[in-house]
C-alpha cells in the first residue's frame, strides 16, 4: 500500500472549500443526466485529487462514533471517524462527471487503514482523496479510493483505501484479477452490494464457534448515518433500498467493520492496520454472529457471518484485522 | 501494630480535569471518564498487557445498566482483559474506601498490585420513572393474558410518567446535604468570612500547584479540558462575598445563612485512578513509591433526629485513627479534609478544638487542639476542583502521596499525612498514609 501524499507529476490537486455534504453528492450522482456521461470507450480514472485542507476532527462526533460503536468516547480517536471524515471528499471525487462509474453501483470489496500516529479529537487535518489502480475484474473493474489524512506539518497520520467493484461492462482484457482467483472475496460484496448472490465457485464457508453476536434493528443504518453523515439509500429502510434493487436495508460495511475495531479492543496510542473485506452484505434487521481471536500480542482477527438456514450455508459477511505496530 | 505480609504502597495516580455539571463532559459517560482516567494511568506507568490483583472502582450517582462499571471500563483499556475488578459504593467516600479495600488485600498478601478508581457524572446522572409506573410495567409484563396486560396498563396515570431524578437529599430529613450543613456550621458559629477565606485558599492553592507542573504527572486532560474547569485563580474575597447564601436560607433554626455557591463544591463530572502495589510489584515494574496506606478508619453519625451533624462523621473517624497509631493530631505533616462544603472542614476543625465536643462526643479527656493551617489542603481541594463524588478520594490520595513523598525527599524525614472525607448518610472514612522514600 502507498502512503506517499506528494503530488505525483501530473496530478491536479483540487481544493474545496469544506467537506462535501452527503446529500448533495447522492442528489448529483442520481441526476439521470448523470448516467450519460459514461461511453463505451476503455474506462479511466480521474487522475485529479480532491483536497480539504483544515478540518477539525469533531469532539462530538467522535464521541458519538465511539457510543455507536459501543465504546468508550476517547480522546484518541477510531480510525472509523477518520473514514467518515473523509469519505464525502472521496464520494464528491467519484460523483465527478468524468468518473467512469455510477456511484451508487460500486461494491465495497475491502478497506485497508494504515495509521502511523494516534489522532486526538479537536485536531486540525488536513484530507486529501485520490482514485488509483484500476484493474480488470472477473465481474467487472476494481479501483481503489485513497484517502491520506495529513497532520498540521504535513505528516501523514493515516492513510485509508478502499477498493471498490464497478461492476459490469466490459472487463477490460478479461483477465482474472487477484481477487477472482480468490472467490470467497468477490461473492456479492458488502457494502453497496447487489442482494443477489453470484453464481461463482464460492468455497463453501465454514463457521467458526461464535464468541458473540450481534441483534442489528432495522434502524441501524439510520442510526450510523446520523453519526456518520453517509446517506445512502440502500442503508436507510427497506423502501429506500428497494429503490436500488435490494429486498431490505443492509448494514454499511463500515458500521461492521467499525463495530468489529471496536470491538477488538486496540491500544490506541500505538500505530496501527485495519484490514477489512467484505463479503456477504448484512441486512436489515438481522443477526451477525461473530468470532474474536487474538493473534499474538499485536493482533485482533474477527469474523462476522450469517447463520444458515434450511439448507442454506452460513454466510460470511465480513472480515476485520486489526494489529498494532512498534 | 499487626505486621502484615506486605505494606500497599501508592505508586502513582491519574485523573482526568474535574468539569462542572453541564460542561465540557455532558454527553460524557461514567463509562467514558473512567476508562479515560485508567487509559491515562496504563499509559503513564506501561501497563499495557499487565494481570493487575484487582481494579476497585465505584460511582455514586450510578445507572442501573452500570452494574458492572468498573469491569466495562478495564475491558476498554489496554490492560489484561484477565484482571478481576469489583465495584464498591460509600457515597462521597467510594474511592477512598476502594484505596482502603486494595490496601487490605495487599497487606494480606492476596493481591501484589491494584488501582482504586472512581467517577462521577452529575450531567449524565440517572433520571428513572416513578416507583408506581415501575410496579405497573412490571405487572403488565407478569400478566399472561392480553385483556390483563390492557387492565394493568390501564392504571397509569399522567402523573406516574413524570421522569424522576437522583434525589438531592437526605431521604430520612428531606433536607439536602447543603441544608443539613447549614445547621451544622450555626452550631459551631462558622463564620461567612472564614469560609470564603477557605475557599479563597482553596482555589489559589490549586491554582499555584498546576502553575508549579504539579499536577503534570497526576493529571491527563480529556475533551479538550486541561485543568479544573472549576478553577478560578483570579477569585477574590470581595467577589466571593457578593455571592447570595443558598443552603440553609429557609432553616428557621440558621439565622443568618452563610453558605454560597463560592463556599460550597459545585456538583462536577470526573474520574480519577491511583495505582497501588507491594515493594516488590513495585520494585519488579521500576516504580517509585510515593507513599504506605498505614491505616483507615470509618465512622457514622446519628444525624437523622439531629444528634450530630449529617457530615460530621470525619470529626470521629480521625481520632480514632490516631489513637490507633498512637498520634495526635500535631504529628501529621499534611491534612488533606475534603472541603464538601468550606464549613465542612470548618466544623471539623472547630469539634476537635472544642474540649466539650472532644469530653462528651469523643470521651476524651480535652480537645484534640488545632492544627497548624498552613498544613491544609496545600495543593487545593474540592472548592476549587469540584467535587464529582466518587472521583475526590482517588483525587486526594493521589494528591497527598506525591505531596508526602515529594517533602520526605526534600526534608530527610518520614512525612505523615491525614486524609479525611465525609460522606451522605452521616458517614465519613480516614486514612493515615506515610512517605515511602528510596
Amino acid at each position: 500500500m502507498q502512503t506517499g501524499s506528494e503530488v505525483t507529476p501530473g496530478e491536479q490537486m483540487k481544493d474545496l472549500s469544506d467537506v462535501p455534504s452527503f446529500p448533495a453528492i447522492y442528489a448529483a450522482a442520481l441526476d439521470p443526466r448523470s448516467s450519460g456521461r459514461r461511453g463505451s470507450k476503455e474506462p479511466v480514472l480521474p487522475s485529479i485529487g480532491y483536497r480539504v485542507r483544515q478540518v477539525r476532527i469533531d469532539a462530538e462526533r467522535a464521541r458519538d462514533f465511539d457510543h455507536l460503536m459501543g465504546g468508550p468516547a476517547t480522546d484518541l480517536v477510531h480510525p472509523g471517524v477518520l473514514h467518515v471524515l473523509a469519505f464525502p471528499v472521496s464520494l464528491a471525487l467519484m460523483a465527478r462527471r468524468d468518473f467512469p462509474f455510477a456511484l451508487l453501483g460500486l461494491v465495497h470489496l475491502r478497506n485497508q487503514v494504515l495509521q502511523h500516529r494516534p489522532v486526538r479529537v479537536g485536531e486540525l487535518v488536513d484530507v486529501e482523496c485520490r482514485v488509483r489502480d484500476l484493474q480488470p475484474h472477473r465481474k467487472g473493474r476494481t479501483f481503489e479510493a485513497v484517502s491520506t489524512i495529513l497532520g498540521e506539518d504535513g505528516e501523514i497520520i493515516a492513510t485509508d483505501v478502499s477498493t471498490y467493484l464497478a461492476k459490469g461492462g466490459d472487463s477490460g482484457n478479461g483477465e482474472p484479477s487477484a481477487e477472482s482467483s480468490d472467490g470467497a472475496r468477490t461473492s456479492a460484496g458488502g457494502d453497496s452490494a447487489s442482494a443477489r448472490s453470484s453464481r461463482s465457485t464460492r468455497r463453501a464457508f465454514e463457521a467458526p464457534r461464535p464468541t458473540g453476536r450481534w441483534k442489528l434493528g432495522a434502524d441501524t443504518g439510520r442510526r450510523y448515518a446520523a453519526v456518520a453523515g453517509d446517506v445512502n439509500p440502500i442503508h436507510l429502510s427497506a423502501l429506500s433500498a428497494k429503490a436500488f434493487g435490494f429486498p431490505r436495508a443492509i448494514a454499511h460495511g463500515m458500521y461492521t467493520a467499525s463495530r468489529a475495531f471496536t470491538e477488538s479492543r486496540v491500544d490506541l496510542s500505538r500505530p496501527l492496520r485495519w484490514d477489512v473485506t467484505f463479503d456477504a452484505p448484512v441486512t436489515l434487521p438481522g443477526t451477525v454472529l461473530l468470532a474474536y481471536e487474538e493473534r499474538g500480542t499485536h493482533g485482533v482477527h474477527c469474523v462476522g457471518w450469517r447463520a444458515g438456514s434450511g439448507d442454506k450455508g452460513p454466510r460470511r459477511c465480513f472480515e476485520v484485522e486489526v494489529t498494532t505496530l512498534g | 501494630m499487626t505486621d502484615f505480609p506486605s505494606d500497599a504502597l501508592i505508586l502513582g495516580g491519574n485523573r482526568i480535569p474535574f468539569a462542572r455539571a453541564g460542561g465540557p463532559y455532558a454527553g460524557i459517560s461514567n463509562q467514558d471518564m473512567l476508562t479515560a482516567a485508567l487509559d491515562g494511568l496504563v499509559a503513564r506507568f506501561g501497563l499495557q498487557g499487565e494481570k493487575l490483583g484487582e481494579i476497585a472502582g465505584g460511582a455514586v450517582l450510578k445507572l442501573a445498566g452500570d452494574l458492572n462499571l468498573t469491569r466495562e471500563s478495564a475491558l476498554s483499556t489496554p490492560l489484561d482483559p484477565r484482571t478481576p475488578t469489583i465495584d464498591m459504593s460509600r457515597a462521597c467516600a467510594t474511592s477512598l474506601e476502594t484505596v482502603v479495600h486494595l490496601s487490605n488485600r495487599i497487606q494480606l498478601g492476596q493481591i501484589d498490585s491494584g488501582i482504586a478508581c472512581g467517577v462521577d457524572s452529575a450531567s449524565d446522572s440517572p433520571i428513572e420513572v416513578t416507583p408506581r409506573l415501575r410496579r405497573i410495567l412490571h405487572r403488565a409484563f407478569a400478566a399472561k393474558t392480553g385483556m390483563q396486560r390492557v387492565k394493568a396498563l390501564s392504571a397509569i396515570r399522567p402523573a406516574d410518567l413524570a421522569p424522576v431524578p437522583p434525589r438531592n437529599g437526605e431521604p430520612r430529613t428531606g433536607l439536602s446535604m447543603g441544608e443539613h450543613q447549614a445547621l451544622t456550621a450555626t452550631q459551631w458559629a462558622i463564620t461567612r468570612q472564614a469560609q470564603d477565606e477557605l475557599a479563597l485558599a482553596s482555589h489559589q492553592k490549586l491554582a499555584a500547584a498546576y502553575d508549579a507542573g504539579f499536577f503534570d504527572d497526576l493529571v491527563t486532560g480529556y475533551r479538550g479540558l486541561s485543568r479544573d474547569q472549576n478553577l478560578r485563580p483570579d477569585s477574590t474575597l470581595e467577589k466571593l462575598g457578593t455571592l447570595k447564601p443558598v443552603f440553609g436560607v429557609k432553616s428557621p433554626q440558621v439565622e443568618e445563612p452563610t453558605m454560597t455557591a463560592g463556599n460550597s463544591t459545585p456538583l462536577s463530572d470526573g474520574a480519577s485512578s491511583v495505582l497501588m502495589g507491594s515493594a516488590e510489584w513495585a520494585d519488579r515494574h521500576g516504580l517509585t513509591p510515593l507513599a504506605r496506606v498505614v491505616d483507615a478508619r470509618n465512622a457514622a453519625v446519628d444525624f437523622a433526629h439531629g444528634d450530630e451533624g449529617l457530615l460530621m462523621a470525619p470529626a470521629y473517624a480521625v481520632p480514632e485513627l490516631l489513637d490507633a497509631q498512637g498520634l495526635t493530631l500535631q504529628d501529621l505533616d499534611f491534612y488533606e479534609i475534603h472541603e464538601a462544603f468550606a464549613s465542612t472542614v470548618l466544623s471539623t476543625l472547630a469539634a476537635w478544638e472544642s474540649d466539650e465536643f472532644c469530653r462528651t462526643r469523643l470521651g476524651r479527656g480535652g480537645a484534640l487542639g488545632s492544627i497548624d493551617r498552613s498544613k491544609l489542603n496545600v495543593a487545593g481541594s474540592s472548592l476549587a476542583a469540584g467535587h464529582p463524588f466518587a472521583a475526590t478520594g482517588g483525587r486526594l490520595v493521589a494528591t497527598l502521596s506525591k505531596l508526602l513523598h515529594e517533602r520526605a525527599r526534600e526534608t530527610g524525614r518520614v512525612q505523615r499525612g491525614l486524609i479525611s472525607v465525609c460522606a451522605a448518610a452521616g458517614q465519613g472514612t480516614a486514612v493515615l498514609l506515610e512517605s515511602v522514600t528510596d
